[in-house]
């Protein structure tokens, strides 16, 4: 029965040859390799070319596993080679066997452990090139837009300054112009620098009660001017039931709101606009208000309803309409963000209804606080003097502040432009307000407040400072808070926000 | 005088190893990788031009390991020279350099030895020039086999020390 089986069954197959010491062959069986008798070892493959070595040792047994020969029918066999020697009187025993199917098996075993090995090395130095390359670009983006954010300040309050002189009509016209490209390029930059944060995965909300009633009233303002400038009609509709003070993040839903009405006028030619706002429920201290921009504009195909939420994303090709086609994706990002979602009805010529369904939260603390009044008077707060202290370097910002301020007539304005001349100057004055740039050649203002937080002095140490700087996202809000800093400015700003925040805190 | 000579390519797997022999014995690349298991053994004459001196390297392509103590030492027995490969995309394979050098040394302390950062074409010299703590101390010859940069001088350089060494 065994010999049949062996007749049936592969079996390993070894060749012995005997050699002398320069390796010349004296005997072989010729099972694999036939005619040897004579030859030198080296006529079989290089392999023995390289083994005179161990042919000149004595009483030593060399095996060399997993060596590729080839046969006379020209395939590669693998092979265990051994290399016996004896005393000086018996020659070497060379013998060759065959392994070609076992290790055939460990070639395809090792060739998917290796390349396993390989791919997954490959893929963790990829995605560190990736994290890099992703950290390069968010710098980038940052200093870029910071580097943007000085001279756009410069535009958009000497632009203020300019219409208060005395211009013809087509100066004015030109302005206008000048206005609304400026505007343009300060919401773009915003939205890069949102889409950058977003990507980095850091944004977050910062929620803080405020009056929902209030922004929403601001919204329609100027939505409803722009509207009409453009010749659309304007609705709103905002339910009395509404809760007043509401816990979560204002300037986000003013971005998400301001953005779905821009787009409903910028998208739409003949009709209206409407903007309502309800309440769903109140529920476990949640209120889940419903918010709806409705218009009459060109409307979106369905197949291309997803689409209008991925960035760099308009429809319109080539572009009739401004705009990168960030806003929405961003809207959509920071609605996520509340667990909610932005949803879309529309018809191709008969317009879109964009609505989402947001939860803030309702505490009944928040009765206690009152409604800040915005006061936008041009006229000055009071008919006092007030000394503002300003640290900044950028010329273009010291210069705009002061134009602004001085047309007020009723500042005084002392520039410091480096960090460290900070509290000497306020030891030798004393400032009704401090405005911080935040990122000063020497030093952080956040640093700077914190040592002016330290000085000995009462009336010092509890001067309002207001911080100039386009970093407002909630790690850097907290630290702001924490160094002592009363309030932002967001750069770029133009005169109106400059002089309502320096207002509100010079009452 | 015809002189023959063993020379021993090791280094961890997948570096480029049997694609540094084939480009210089064949003259010829893939893309494709293909696992070496065991040895492979290749042959191939040349002869050095400025002496005119023949001399037959008989190559081993030793199967790669990441672990240089694991390296048979059998595969070692008669070896003239070593080539010690490394592929300069993925650190894994010069982290140890330094060690895998010294443990070849300290067992072959006469045999020649040249140091090969392969896989010149996937680095730039800005990379190669950031690296030079490990490898500006270490590398003899930065190769591409799949473009043929550096091979055939690797093969050749350490023909000729083997050559001298013969000679002496």
């Amino acid at each position: 029965m065994l010999d049949q089986y062996k007749k049936t069954h592969s079996q390993s197959v070894n060749q012995y040859i005997i050699v002398d010491r320069e390796g010349t062959i004296k005997e072989s069986d010729d099972i694999i390799f036939p005619d040897l008798v004579g030859k030198n070892l080296s006529t079989i493959h290089p392999f023995f070319e390289s083994i005179d070595e161990a042919l000149q040792d004595t009483n030593k047994t060399h095996i060399f596993s997993c060596i590729h020969l080839t046969n006379p029918e020209n395939e590669t066999i693998i092979t265990d080679i051994i290399v016996k020697t004896f005393d000086n009187k018996k020659l070497p025993l060379v013998i060759i066997s065959d392994l070609t199917l076992h290790y055939n098996n460990y070639q395809t075993t090792a060739q998917v452990r290796n390349e396993s090995v390989i791919n997954s090395q490959i893929l963790e130095l990829k995605n560190e090139y990736l994290q890099e390359k992703e950290a390069f670009k968010n710098a980038f983006i940052a200093n870029f837009s910071h580097e943007l954010r000085d001279p756009l300040t410069g535009i958009l309050t000497f632009s203020d300054i300019l219409k208060k002189t005395n211009l013809n009509e087509e100066q004015l016209n030109y302005l206008k112009v000048m206005d609304s490209s400026s505007y343009y390029l300060k919401q773009l930059i915003e939205d890069i620098l949102d889409i950058s944060k977003i990507e980095a995965g850091k944004l977050e909300l910062v929620i803080e009660p405020f009056n929902l009633r209030s922004l929403l009233e601001d919204i329609k303002n100027v939505f409803e001017v722009k509207a009409q400038q453009k010749g659309l009609t304007f609705s709103s509709d905002f339910n009395s039931n509404l809760p007043e003070i509401v816990g979560g993040d204002a300037l986000r839903l003013r971005q998400v709101l301001s953005n779905l009405l821009e787009n409903a006028i910028k998208f739409t030619e003949v009709g209206g606009v409407e903007f309502n706002v309800s309440l769903n429920q109140i529920r476990a201290q949640k209120a889940s208000i419903h918010f709806q921009v409705k218009d009459t504009g060109i409307g979106i195909p369905e197949d291309k309803q997803e689409d209008i939420f991925t960035s760099f994303t308009q429809l319109n090709s080539p572009q009739t309409y401004q705009g990168a086609g960030l806003g929405l994706a961003i809207s959509k990002f920071l609605v996520g963000l509340t667990h909610s979602k932005i949803s879309v009805a529309s018809k191709v010529g008969e317009g879109s209804t964009f609505s989402t369904n947001i939860n803030f939260k309702v505490d009944p603390s928040y009765a206690s606080i009152k409604p800040v009044v915005k006061e936008t008077s041009s006229k000055p707060v009071s008919d006092k003097k007030y000394n503002i202290l300003l640290v900044e370097d950028s010329e273009i910002t010291q210069l705009s502040i002061l134009k602004v301020l001085a047309s007020k007539g009723n500042y005084f304005l002392d520039i410091v432009t480096k960090g460290e001349d900070v509290v000497p100057r306020i030891e030798n004055s004393e400032f009704d307000l401090v405005l911080m740039d935040i990122k000063l050649p020497d030093a952080y203002g956040d640093e700077i407040t914190q040592l002016i937080r330290k000085m000995p002095e009462r009336e010092h140490k509890r001067v309002p400072v207001i911080a100039l700087t386009a970093r407002i996202f909630k790690d850097d809000l907290r630290r702001y808070k924490k160094a002592g800093i009363n309030d932002v400015i967001k750069k770029p700003f133009d005169e109106q926000a400059l002089m309502s925040k320096i207002e509100e805190y010079l009452k | 005088m015809k002189i023959s000579k063993k020379i021993v390519l090791i280094g961890h797997f997948g570096v480029g190893k049997s694609s540094l022999i084939r480009r210089f014995v064949e003259n010829t690349f893939s893309e494709d990788y293909k696992v070496t298991i065991g040895v492979h053994v290749l042959k191939k004459e040349i002869t050095i031009p400025k002496t005119n001196d023949d001399i037959t390297l008989v190559i081993w392509d030793l199967e790669g390991n990441d672990d240089i103590t694991n390296t048979r030492p059998s595969y070692l027995i008669g070896t003239s020279g070593f080539l010690y490969v490394f592929d300069m995309t993925r650190p894994t394979t010069y982290e140890n350099l330094e060690f895998d050098l010294n443990y070849i040394k300290e067992r072959y302390p006469n045999i020649p030895m040249k140091i090969i950062g392969n896989k010149k074409d996937l680095v730039t010299n800005d990379f190669i020039k950031q690296n030079k703590d490990v490898f500006g101390r270490f590398v003899d010859f930065y190769t591409s086999a799949k473009s043929g940069k550096n091979v055939e001088e690797v093969f050749y350089n350490l023909a000729q020390t083997l050559l001298k060494e013969a000679k002496k």
